[in-house]
């Protein structure tokens, strides 16, 4: 017993440091995958409050930037509309539309900070759970996809950028429906890349890249970007498809928060498939 | 002003310097600017190794919640903080530091300034960039990043020195 006293006073130093070393890995690798709580990060009231007045300064740097996509965006909008159109063939019977149902309906937000040369960068938005917003939600701009809501508090959220490390979007290369995984080397904020494309399909330079839809957390069709480069990965018989991204992510302000309205009907189906027996195994 | 109030104060001007301005500044290519570490680095020679770690935790923590990074610069701060009684007592003089100096660049010389700061932001850089990025078959790109960062924001702590601290009057 005296020993260990004796021990733990020689390396008292060094025991604290890896104390605190080991406490802020913990934490820095658990909130990666899955925050526990808003309180480390900008979601949080006051760092959010504080970010909030800077972006408040630094908002006008790209304001006439933005105005520009946003007065594109509104004309695009503006032709679908009816007043817009000449009609062809005035008379007909107006139809109850029992053929569409929404399914998506969109928050706008603001981002009030963000990163884009780190390893793992994160978007704060100025809407939360008053507006909506819950974690898992998909986000995305007029230009392109911006991500996922990683974390949420009342008034902001967090937003787990497709600069990240797994961030793993289902994606499509388009004319002849490819699809694979979104993910980011951490070398580039304008290239990403898609994973798990055999080798012996032909793809197109500058093809148009689209989200899949298929877990729900994006519509089908929000553009991703397109295809830059194809190059072998040596020793797989898969390529390596380097995307550039249609958003530029470093002058992002305005983006949508997509909800999905039919989200839980599809997780209740999804959670009846029997699990694979071999994983079973694993556990 | 006596030491802790000074100390104090430089707290918040350096959280503030680091989220609101340096944070924001995103160059690409691996630039990333952290003037954060000169507060360790400036914190009195006869303040303990434990309660510098506690700072250096402290403050990483305090950054880290404004940058989404959970944890990492807490990490990285108290990996220097673990270091900087090491390597001063490698280039130290040999009857001891006078007590009433600072570990600036006024008080103590540009020599031991460059070797002693030098040493610290390289560790520190490099143990930031190496847990940022978890991988270590990107390890030239983690060194490439190290060497891209350390390099201004050393220019940068020095020029801000001399913003921050009063010249002493013995010289």
């Amino acid at each position: 017993m005296r020993n260990l006293i004796a021990f733990l006073r020689r390396f008292q130093i060094f025991l604290i440091f890896a104390l605190l070393q080991v406490i802020s890995l913990v934490i820095y690798v658990q909130f990666l995958s899955f925050p526990r709580s808003q309180y480390l990060t900008t979601a949080s009231n006051v760092t959010a409050k504080v970010l909030t007045w800077e972006n408040d300064v630094t908002k006008h740097f790209d304001l006439s930037k933005n105005n520009y996509a946003l007065q594109h965006e509104n004309i695009r909008l503006r032709e679908r509309l009816p007043e817009f159109m000449y009609t062809l063939s005035a008379g007909k019977v107006k139809v109850e539309d029992t053929v569409f149902q929404q399914q998506y309906t969109y928050i706008p937000g603001t981002v009030i900070n963000s990163t884009v040369t780190r390893r793992n960068n994160y978007f704060t938005l100025n809407i939360g759970t008053k507006q909506g917003v819950q974690p898992n939600m998909g986000v995305f701009s007029d230009k392109g996809v911006v991500g996922i809501v990683h974390n949420v508090s009342e008034h902001y959220c967090v937003v787990k950028s497709v600069l990240t490390k797994d961030i793993n979007i289902d994606v499509v290369i388009e004319p002849i429906h490819l699809s694979g995984i979104l993910k980011w080397d951490g070398h580039d904020p304008r290239r990403g890349s898609i994973d798990g494309i055999s080798n012996d399909l032909r793809i197109k330079k500058w093809s148009r890249v689209v989200t899949r839809g298929g877990s729900g957390i994006f519509p089908k069709g929000i553009p991703v970007g397109k295809v830059e480069r194809i190059e072998s990965i040596e020793g797989e018989p898969l390529w390596n498809v380097v995307v550039r991204y249609s958003e530029d992510y470093r002058t992002l302000q305005r983006v949508y928060v997509v909800k999905n309205l039919m989200i839980e009907e599809q997780h209740e189906l999804e959670g009846q498939i029997p699990p694979d027996e071999e994983e079973d195994l694993l556990r | 002003m006596n030491n802790l109030s000074k100390n104090i104060i430089r707290f918040f001007v350096f959280v503030v310097l680091q989220t609101l301005i340096f944070n924001q500044l995103e160059i690409g290519y691996g630039f990333h600017l952290m003037i954060h570490p000169l507060f360790i680095m400036l914190l009195p020679f006869e303040l303990g190794v434990i309660s510098l770690m506690g700072l250096a935790f402290l403050m990483g923590i305090v950054i880290d919640i404004f940058s989404n990074t959970y944890g990492l610069h807490a990490s990285s701060l108290v990996m220097m903080a673990y270091f900087r009684p090491i390597v001063f007592k490698f280039y130290g003089p040999r009857e001891g530091y006078d007590p009433l100096k600072e570990p600036n660049v006024f008080d103590m010389g540009n020599r031991w300034f460059t070797f002693v700061f030098g040493i610290l932001l390289l560790t520190h850089h490099f143990w930031f960039f190496l847990i940022e990025s978890f991988e270590l078959n990107q390890l030239f790109f983690v060194l490439q990043k190290t060497l891209f960062s350390t390099v201004p924001s050393f220019l940068i702590c020095l020029l801000l020195q001399s913003f921050l601290i009063k010249k002493s009057k013995t010289k």
